[in-house]
């Protein structure tokens, strides 16, 4: 037989019920024999038991199961309750599930991003250092000669390993062929122990160790899981395989995880860090390498940077060239390092501020909404006390209630902030986050919102419960909560949390109207020209082949040609340039022109179809032709401010300039080059930044070696990237297709994202902080009226118009509200003058902003005030006087 | 916060009642009329009382309980004391007996 508690429970049960029976049976039986009638001998045993079930039920308390059970009756009764108040509830749980959701969102970025910024081994023992100038703190070094690391590693006392790399961020580019042809991607050298030291495991395959670095030994690399997923089709046959990479071939000994990303490259090539290799390699001579080392176990990172700078001080005897006079070494956590200058990482932190108090807000409303119940229910509270409930029973009934808020509140927490996530990943910008870091639901994030939740709604629920306990329960069954007080100090703080809420909520506000105004002026940037359904790319030559620049030419206008007859392309140029950015720029000389100042003017080669491809405007003259680009003719077309800034009022038609630049190459040196055209500006020093003066040259007077090119294609841009790169192996199959992206998808990434990102965050943080301040106005109102519904009714017996209560109320909260704004506005101030530092774009001083927010808040504040105005204003005089 | 008074006059109880238990296993209707028999109806025990305290007193394990026929047949519960019972009823009536002769004192010597 199994253990059933409440079979236990339900024998215990019966024999309460024999008992009592043969106690009453008894009783009528002697008082029968006393000489009762039958039936009054029983109406006088039973009346002695006041009421034999409440006798049964004080026996039932004494054993736990009664405690589960009464939970139960207590759990159904809340629910029947809590269903039933349509006003409070909803509130209640939706103030609750957006302060969690949003904490958590909020929390779980700010854990990714800052905490745990990489996903190595114990990854805070990983630890950067640099060598600091003290006479000029601004100069730092942060690489190691090799031998220097040599001897950093042998010699600290802090450090379990040392790692050195080189050649990292996109300046290694790596070139191997496969399937049809070349392609390439960024690769990085790094020491050989860096990997064990570093402590991922790889997707596949083995890491690389020092035993691939002693000589003789097959040259490895190792390549990173979203170069394995986008070129290499996610095979997992090529572990193993060997590549020739520029040349040398290295076997694929694995794949790393995702979260490797060390110097943002695709690919790494271990090192040695033997003396005599170091000596004798030439690939290894002459570097520097930058270093990150892991902490012994209990280093600390003071430790570790003391122990350094003695290591470093005896280095600088042996090499002191390498060392500045008076020098000492800094170490910070990679983690650290790694978002500094990021710069939405660093508005992690006020925006992990600001989440923090939503949700404290959160919390407060729904404690002043559990107040304000409490309050009109102390009637009930009274009555269930006098009618025998204990003390212990309302608690837990309150204790009930306060947890089902919790639970469903959590719930939907949860769900926002499931959801909240999955919106704002794909939303990330790019380049503001440190590459390693992923942003995902943290439990350990969510179940501290949600114990925060619970434990501040448990409090706020038993609060009032206490309070109306305390209460003298016959003075609350005969009068209302507003005569007995309910604290005059309790009044005070719950107008604070609305003052603190609307506050709060203004400078949200303004921040997310700078951010909004910011995101919209760039969103309505023109740039000039037509973005859309433009292709941007470059071809990369192999650097191992002897390609003279006449060959390279060639290659490229072979591959034009095939181009241009790619179905869904309309017409193609050349380019040095990537919009809204300009290409090299250069000094100018105008014949008759004596200038004092620097004139300067950006370059772009290109050819004839430039302009079309582009669609932008050709204001004057004409655009480079045909025959200027196959003859490198020596004509030049300016945009408007190259004609506003050196030509103002003249004709530039005819005019002739210099470009000092050009001064370095032999056939163009003292070459002038006649203006015979001017085209409307196009951006060229980013979104914000007002247009610089261009010039625009036939490609063909000199092979810069740039190989870029710009499409304009009739289809969506990415659906022609596998033809592009099909067409480029067969032009030539040592040739790789780099770069390749649609304009959208650039300015998208470097130039809208980190704008819309920032608006959104703020945007959404700003709406829930102005829901929860329309929440928290009404709870309280609500809660002043239902309080004071007695003084209300003898105002209006004494005459009191319904429109002067409704007056009374709505002043009484807009009171509130503009304390809230001053402090908002206030706050406001200081804080955007901390934004307007951190971030480009954003004026401290934006009217436009400031003013929407007033308005905005006001108005939300009256209408939170209007619900509970015209509830006070439908008091009724006698009632409320036959209440009290 | 715990109603003191209460606590007292439920502490009286629980005395009488381990009281008239100690003298022979009797069930709760006895208890009930013996208390109002020695206290010559002072107590007007309410019922409702009564066996709460019983069965706190058993669940504490200072009274056991039997079903046992009684004089006309009847099955009834019959309580009598356990060893822990008789020491905490020894307890309280000294405990009882100071306080009381202090009150007399107290009440005499004011006087």
């Amino acid at each position: 037989m199994g253990w059933d508690p409440f079979a236990k429970k339900a024998a215990r049960d019966r024999e309460l019920d024999a008992e009592l029976s043969f106690h009453i049976d008894q009783r009528i039986a002697d008082n029968i024999a006393s000489g009762m009638a039958p039936d009054e001998a029983r109406r006088r045993a039973l009346m002695e038991f006041s009421t034999v079930d409440r006798v049964k039920e004080e026996v039932r308390d004494l054993h736990w199961e009664t405690v589960v059970e009464g939970f139960y009756r207590d759990l159904r009764y809340t629910l029947r309750t809590l269903m039933k108040d349509r006003r409070f509830t909803p509130l209640a749980v939706l103030a609750l599930a957006l302060g969690i959701g949003a904490a958590t969102v909020i929390f779980s970025a700010f854990y990714g991003v800052i905490l745990n910024t990489f996903a190595f081994k114990n990854a805070d023992q990983v630890t950067a250092f640099y060598i600091v100038d003290q006479e000029h703190p601004r100069n730092t070094r942060p690489n190691l000669t090799l031998p220097e690391l040599v001897y950093f590693r042998e010699h600290n006392h802090t450090f379990q390993d040392i790692s050195g790399e080189f050649g990292g961020f996109g300046s290694t580019p790596l070139r191997t062929l496969f399937g049809a042809g070349t392609v390439q991607f960024d690769g990085a050298y790094l020491s050989a122990s860096s990997f064990d030291m570093f402590g991922m495991t790889p997707l596949l395959g083995r890491l690389p160790n020092e035993n691939d670095v002693k000589s003789g030994a097959t040259p490895v690399f190792v390549i990173g899981a979203k170069l394995w997923r986008e070129t290499f089709n996610s095979d997992p046959s090529i572990v193993g395989k060997t590549f020739v990479l520029n040349g040398v071939p290295r076997t694929l000994v694995g794949i790393m995880p995702p979260r490797f990303r060390w110097a943002w490259v695709d690919a790494w090539l271990p090192f040695s860090l033997d003396q005599n290799e170091i000596a004798n390699n030439p690939e290894l001579k002459g570097q520097w390498a930058y270093v990150v080392g892991r902490l012994k176990p209990g280093a600390t990172v003071e430790q570790a940077a003391a122990d350094l700078n003695l290591v470093a001080h005896a280095y600088a005897r042996i090499e002191p060239r390498l060392y500045p006079q008076r020098f000492a070494v800094t170490a910070k956590r990679s983690s650290q390092q790694a978002v500094e200058g990021l710069g939405f990482a660093q508005l992690l932190y006020p925006l992990m501020y600001a989440v923090g108090l939503l949700l404290l807000i959160a919390c407060a409303n729904v404690a002043n909404l559990l107040l304000a119940r409490a309050t009109v229910r102390a009637r009930e509270i009274s009555v269930r006390s006098a009618l025998g409930a204990s003390r212990g029973r309302l608690l837990r009934q309150f204790l009930v209630e306060s947890l089902c808020l919790a639970f469903a509140g959590c719930l939907a927490g949860c769900f926002l902030a499931y959801v909240g996530i999955k919106v704002l990943r794909p939303l990330i910008p790019y380049n503001q986050f440190p590459q390693e870091a992923v942003i995902e639901l943290d439990w350990q994030v969510l179940l501290f919102s949600i114990s925060m939740a619970v434990l501040s709604t448990v409090i706020c629920g038993m609060a009032p419960a206490l309070h109306a306990l305390r209460r003298d329960i016959r003075s609350g069954l005969s009068g209302t909560g507003a005569s007995t007080g309910t604290g005059a100090a309790h009044g005070k703080l719950r107008s604070g949390l609305v003052i603190v809420e609307v506050a709060l909520s203004v400078i949200l506000l303004v921040a997310s109207g700078l951010m909004m105004h910011r995101f919209v002026q760039v969103e309505r940037t023109d740039l000039g020209i037509n973005p859309h359904g433009l292709v941007f790319a470059g071809l990369s030559f192999p650097p191992t082949i002897k390609q003279t620049p006449e060959q390279q030419r060639l290659v490229f206008e072979r591959f034009f040609n095939k181009l241009r007859s790619l179905p869904g392309v309309t017409s193609v140029s050349s380019t040095v340039t990537q919009p809204p950015f300009a290409g090299p720029g250069s000094d100018i000389t105008i014949p008759g022109k004596v200038h004092t100042q620097r004139w300067m003017t950006a370059l772009e080669l290109c050819n004839e179809n430039y302009l079309a491809t582009l669609q932008g405007r050709l204001l004057r003259g004409r655009f480079l032709s045909e025959t200027d680009v196959v003859g490198a003719r020596r004509v030049a077309v300016v945009n408007q401010e190259f004609v506003d800034q050196y030509l103002a009022g003249e004709n530039p038609i005819g005019r002739t300039v210099k470009f000092n630049r050009f001064d370095q190459v032999p056939a163009l040196k003292d070459q002038f080059f006649e203006i015979v055209g001017v085209v409307g500006n196009t951006k060229n020093q980013g979104m914000s930044r007002p247009t610089g003066p261009q010039v625009y040259l036939p490609h063909t007077i000199m092979w810069s070696g740039s190989t870029k090119f710009i499409a304009r294609t009739a289809v969506k841009p990415e659906a022609l990237l596998p033809d592009i790169r099909r067409i480029v192996w067969e032009t030539d199959p040592s040739v790789a297709l780099i770069n390749a992206t649609s304009l959208d998808d650039l300015l998208q990434k470097y130039m809208y994202a980190t704008p819309e990102f920032e608006f959104i965050t703020f945007t959404t943080l700003a709406s829930i902080g102005l829901l929860l301040v329309l929440i928290g106005i009404f709870s309280v109102m609500a809660y002043t009226v239902a309080l004071q519904t007695h003084e209300i009714g003898i105002r209006m017996a004494l005459g009191a118009a319904r429109n002067k209560v409704v007056a009374w109320v709505l002043r009484r909260g807009m009171k509130l509200v503009a304390f809230g704004m001053l402090i908002g506005l206030a706050g406001s101030m200081a804080t955007n003058q901390i934004l307007a530092s951190r971030i480009q774009g954003i004026q401290s001083l934006d009217p436009w902003a400031y003013g929407s927010v007033l308005v905005l808040t006001l108005i939300a504040g009256a209408a939170a005030c209007l619900a509970p105005a015209y509830r006070a204003s439908k008091v009724d005089p006698l009632e409320a006087i036959r209440y009290e | 916060m715990r109603d003191d008074k209460s606590d007292f006059l439920k502490g009286t109880l629980d005395m009488l009642i381990l009281k008239i238990v100690a003298l022979g296993p009797i069930h709760g209707y006895g208890i009930a009329l013996r208390i109002q028999q020695i206290s010559n109806d002072v107590f007007q025990l309410q019922q409702g009382s009564l066996y709460p305290a019983l069965h706190k007193l058993e669940k504490d394990k200072l009274l056991t309980a039997e079903w046992k026929a009684t004089d006309t047949g009847r099955e009834a519960k019959f309580y009598s004391l356990t060893i822990k019972g008789r020491k905490h009823l020894e307890s309280e009536v000294q405990n009882w007996q100071r306080v009381s002769g202090a009150v007399s004192i107290i009440l005499s010597t004011a006087e």
